[in-house]
């Protein structure tokens, strides 16, 4: 394999595995909300609010995965050749946002669809709702952090 | 399982909303303080109940409306879980209701208006079973307990078998289903209330002076309690027995109910707070995000619910005094 194809595979796990944490993390909070809306169909506005906040590390991911092909030239006017260690140290650089991405999303979903149980109660307290689930962003945050210095990093 | 419980998102979601209609202490308090059956009817059609209240020839119909509503309640709840088959264990309980009341109409004469169209077998086929003497078509379980109960009661004439028979047939079933599907919590709320009873035949055959053999028969096995140890106590004076329970966490229960069922004779505190600790074991499915505690938990809410509007409403149209309905009044679930 050469180390093109190897940091793209690193673009692909950003991405892939961001994005799969995100989609299940979405898919909880949405079917949380879809009951409680089945009762109270006013509470639309702000589950909605609630089900968009785990979809932050597909984004991450797809940041990540989108420097890693510029770096590497696929988008721009010529593709690198780069050499295996090159190719490591952009996989390397892809995993944080891969892997916490994964995780924190689907773990912020959970957060996220028990504020839809608090948005049932007290409607008046979704704002501690968001914080409770902003609170499993950090890590994302943080994570993607660490994958962009160290894509930065890199000499190609 | 990373996310196996999130397959209750959509239920608990939808329990959440409706738990926020469950009635609150001080509906009860405004229906007791009312003057009639009729003025607390009145107060309950400011609720959910409206449409149900509208419908009612007469106040002296609640039972149908209750039972209708109690229908309503199950359907729903098995209609929204992603297990069903765990939330029907729990209609088990009005099959066993319903077939003690058949029992009791047709072998004691007492009218068996108490039907309740809950349950796992439809009433009819209950009924037909009854009267004509052909169970068949029952579930195997209760097809057994009926035909025991029929057999034993021909020959002793004691109708307390109709009751300990199915109880035990009951609670085996509920927790050797609660085992088969894996439900710690399941089993532990059905373990509970097997105490309960337990300590309820306890001081009932303690108060009847029977003795040790009888207590054996009635004592239903699979409690936390063991029931060596409850048969043990039968010998003891009921002041020991108080302290013997101190270290249990029925502590306050026994104290509190079954010293005012030896002052005033009767069992009604005991089971409002039986009924009360089983809310409280409940009442971790208010906080949980996911998985069937909140399911069962709005069950026991509405179970509750009823109970307390039928307390109200009897004591109401018998012309009660507020004070004694009151006190026997459950605890809301919220």
């Amino acid at each position: 394999m050469t180390g093109t194809e190897i940091a793209l595979i690193g673009a692909a796990l950003a991405v892939g595995l961001a994005g799969i944490g995100s989609a299940i993390g979405v898919g909880i909070v949405g079917q949380s909300a879809a009951g409680l809306v089945t009762e109270d169909p006013d509470k639309f506005g702000q589950t909605l609010l609630l089900q968009a906040l785990p979809g932050t590390q597909g984004i991450y991911g797809l940041l990540a995965g989108f420097i890693i092909m510029q770096e590497v030239g696929i988008i721009g006017e010529q593709m690198l050749e780069l050499t295996v260690p090159q190719g490591y140290a952009f996989l390397m650089a892809a995993i944080p946002i891969a892997i916490v991405g994964l995780v924190s999303g689907i773990y912020q979903g959970r957060v996220s669809a028990s504020a839809v149980g608090l948005v049932a109660k007290r409607p008046e307290e979704l704002g501690k709702g968001i914080v409770y689930a902003v609170m499993v962003e950090t890590y994302a945050v943080l994570a993607l952090l660490a994958t962009i210095m160290l894509l930065f990093g890199i000499d190609v | 399982m990373l996310v196996d419980d999130t397959i209750y998102a959509y239920s608990v979601g939808r329990i959440r909303s409706l738990e926020t209609r469950l009635l609150e202490q001080g509906r009860y308090d405004r229906m007791i303080d009312t003057s009639s059956g009729e003025e607390a009817l009145k107060v309950l059609a400011e609720t959910d109940y409206a449409a149900a209240v509208a419908e009612l020839a007469g106040v002296h119909d609640f039972e149908q409306m209750l039972g209708a509503e109690l229908k309503n309640t199950f359907d729903l709840v098995i209609g929204i879980s992603p297990r069903p088959e765990l939330i029907s264990i729990l209609a088990l309980r009005y099959d066993v209701h319903n077939l003690k009341v058949l029992f009791k109409a047709k072998y004691l004469g007492v009218k068996s208006d108490l039907l309740i169209p809950v349950g796992t077998v439809e009433l009819a086929g209950l009924e037909y079973a009854v009267n004509e003497d052909d169970y068949r078509d029952l579930p195997e379980k209760l097809r057994h307990a009926a035909e025991a109960i029929v057999e034993d009661f021909t020959v002793n004439r004691d109708p307390q078998v109709i009751d300990l028979t199915l109880d035990r047939v009951l609670y085996d079933q509920l927790i050797s289903s609660a085992r088969d599907k894996g439900s710690a919590f399941l089993e532990g709320l059905f373990a509970r209330q097997i105490d309960l009873i337990n300590l309820k035949s306890l001081v009932r055959v303690k108060r009847m002076g029977l003795d040790r053999e009888f207590i054996k028969k009635v004592l239903l096995p699979h409690g936390l309690l063991a029931t060596d140890r409850l048969i043990s106590l039968i010998d003891e004076q009921l002041e020991s027995m108080i302290t013997a329970f101190s270290m249990s966490e029925y502590a306050g229960l026994v104290e509190e109910g079954v010293r005012d069922w030896l002052e005033k004779g009767t069992a009604s505190r005991l089971e409002k707070l039986s009924d009360d600790y089983i809310t409280n074991y409940l009442g971790q499915g208010k906080w949980k995000a996911f998985g069937p505690e909140p399911l069962v938990g709005f069950l026991w809410a509405r179970e509750i619910e009823i109970k307390n509007i039928r307390l109200i409403l009897v004591g109401k149209i018998n012309k009660l005094p507020a004070g004694a309905i009151r006190e026997r009044i459950r605890n809301a679930y919220i």
